[in-house]
């Protein structure tokens, strides 16, 4: 069986490995330098398995260097937030660790594709994919995914209907200024602004937007893990199962809607190679303006080297 | 949860493999041949300790089995055979579906009924009429069809994963159904910014002929394994109360312009059967072709009213 490497077993790394231990076709590899804890997280999800019946491994390790030879490796290490603060407020503390992985992860594995849970997304993509060397279209960032799924559960609820038909698009940074697009969001095919007032949609977008701070002002002490790691998950899939996937995930642009040297979320087409092909949906000015203000931001901060 | 699928062919035993798969409803298979919806029946329960069935699957001759159903699918007629002339098909199928129909009102008359029998569209408003059922409870099989079918060669044709592609089909379920381009996409993107008109135009002919594709290739007999999958997809959304929206042939009352007529249009589907009837604006286009299909289901009502 192929193998999937999760560095970091807090609760995005640990759930990461339970939903993919669920789809059971992989193994999954925890690893996290607090000695002891990737084994305890990885012995307790096996001990569910004749439960659950899933028969592919579940390990722990403390050592990077049993990374070798994965299929994905995913960044989940990382300092988290707390209530009131940004994501962006992270960067300085989990850009430090994302220079010593990146060259790391691109020695011991290479061949990878890398997934970046940590925040905030979109700088450490863009940094972890400078600092490794390794082609930008095997480094994705986990941003639009993780917004698109929130928004479609909140048209999905909005609608009372089922949430499986439900597809929405978020594009750009996995911030403040993440562009929902509604016009490419849809029910069974109908585009959302023909099933919804605008009021309506308008409120969706809000919620949808702020539905990472909502989480992390309610739990207090953690952020948001499980739907990232489903996020995880989904990302797995699609490149274990070299599925074609259309997903917004966040890599290095190069010259799509003109821009450069920063990382953002772009509809993506994933399969086993990373992403194969990257979508560039019609835009509005204003949407345009929104990307290219986001990655000036983004590549400043990169290029500083502080938040 | 209890479902019936009246008619042990290919359809209703693929149909009868998908629901259990899902593991969601005990399931009664009735056939009037005796030892065919048994043997099927025994041939699944054969397999239940591989798959781990926890429903009961029973096969009868015996309609009294059905009783206390909470869904009924009518899958038994017989299919069109070269040169066999179509009112034959349809006076004998109408016959197959009235008894059903009488026999339903009797032992389940709180089911949602799925019509699945050929030409649908007039079979579904013989059983509307010989139920006596509530409008909501008689529901057509065939945009979900239709619809899978055209994701499927969107999907081969951009080489992305299936699931991503969402499609609408209309009208009826025949040569002149009406695939709406304009709420078809691929990741919410819409095809017209991924396929050239050209390109759509052939992939919409190749759904309206897909039934035929199939019969052309098989020789003897007709597609089962989509058909099937489309029945235990509609079946799941009633019994999980899903509130799916899906193209479906339902009783119009003035939706659409049409009155006294089945028809395939969107519709959400719940433990009530059709929750609601969704009306889309359309294209002249759209709806002179809704409007043409229309009059080829009224044609052959006027001969189902002199059966």
């Amino acid at each position: 069986m192929s193998r999937v490497s999760i560095i970091g077993s807090g609760n995005v790394g640990a759930n990461a490995a339970f939903f993919i231990a669920e789809k059971g076709v992989t193994d999954v590899l925890l690893i996290d330098i607090k000695q002891g804890l990737s084994r305890g997280k990885a012995l307790d999800i096996m001990e569910a398995a004749p439960i659950r019946r899933y028969r592919n491994s579940l390990n722990g390790s403390d050592s990077l260097a049993d990374i070798a030879g994965s299929q994905m490796v995913v960044i989940a290490a990382g300092t988290i937030r707390a209530p009131g603060m940004r994501r962006e407020d992270l960067y300085g503390e989990n850009a430090a660790l994302i220079r010593t992985l990146a060259p790391e992860v691109a020695r011991l594995a290479p061949e990878s594709i890398v997934v970046i849970a940590t925040e905030p997304v979109d700088s450490l993509t863009a940094l972890f994919t400078i600092r490794s060397g390794m082609p930008r279209t095997r480094v994705l960032g986990l941003g639009g995914i993780l917004d698109s799924m929130r928004m479609r559960a909140l048209i999905a609820r909005e609608m009372d209907v089922s949430m499986e038909i439900v597809s929405a698009m978020v594009i750009g940074r996995h911030s403040d200024d993440m562009i929902c697009l509604p016009r490419y969001s849809s029910v069974s095919g109908v585009p959302v602004p023909q099933l919804l007032p605008a009021d309506r949609i308008a409120n969706i977008v809000s919620e949808t937007r702020s539905a990472g701070d909502l989480v992390v002002e309610l739990a207090k002490r953690s952020s948001a893990y499980y739907a990232p790691s489903a996020a995880i998950a989904e990302v797995a899939d699609a490149v274990h199962m070299n599925l074609a996937r259309i997903l917004p995930i966040s890599l290095m642009l190069d010259g799509e809607y003109g821009i450069k040297d920063a990382a953002l979320s772009v509809p993506s087409i994933v399969g086993e190679t990373g992403v194969t092909r990257i979508l560039t949906p019609e835009l509005t000015k204003e949407e345009k303006d929104t990307l290219a203000q986001s990655a000036r931001l983004i590549a400043s901060v990169v290029k500083g080297g502080a938040a | 949860m209890k479902v019936t699928v009246i008619g042990a062919g290919n359809v209703g035993a693929k149909a009868v493999y998908y629901i259990a798969e899902k593991n969601i409803a005990d399931i009664v298979m009735v056939d009037v041949v005796d030892g065919l919806a048994q043997s099927k029946a025994m041939d699944f329960l054969h397999a239940a300790p591989l798959r781990g069935y926890e429903v009961g699957i029973r096969g009868t001759t015996d309609f009294a089995e059905m009783a206390g159903s909470d869904v009924v699918v009518i899958t038994a007629g017989i299919a069109r055979k070269p040169g066999m002339d179509r009112m034959d098909l349809l006076r004998t199928n109408v016959g197959i579906a009235r008894q059903a129909a009488k026999e339903i009102a009797r032992r389940a008359p709180n089911a949602v009924v799925i019509v699945v029998t050929n030409p649908l569209d007039v079979i579904a408003m013989a059983v509307l009429r010989e139920t006596g059922f509530a409008l909501s409870k008689v529901i057509g099989m065939a945009g979900v069809l239709d619809s899978t079918r055209f994701r499927w060669f969107i999907a081969e044709r951009l080489g992305i994963w299936p699931g991503d592609v969402q499609a609408m089909v209309l009208g009826g379920h025949g040569d002149d159904m009406v695939p709406l381009t304009s709420f078809t996409s691929v990741g919410g993107i819409p095809i017209t910014q991924l396929l050239d008109a050209t390109t759509i135009e052939s992939l919409v002919g190749r759904t309206r002929t897909g039934g035929a594709e199939i019969v052309g290739l098989l020789k003897t007999g007709s597609a089962f394994y989509a058909p099937g999958a489309s029945v235990a997809k509609m079946v799941e959304a009633v019994i999980k109360d899903e509130k799916r929206l899906i193209p479906a042939s339902v009783y119009l009352r003035g939706q659409y312009g049409m009155r006294d007529i089945f028809l395939g249009v969107p519709v959400i589907l719940g433990k009530n059967g059709v929750e609601q009837i969704l009306e889309l604006p359309l294209t002249e286009t759209e709806k002179k072709s809704l409007e043409a299909s229309a009059e080829s289901v009224r044609r052959a009502v006027r001969d189902l009213d002199t059966l």
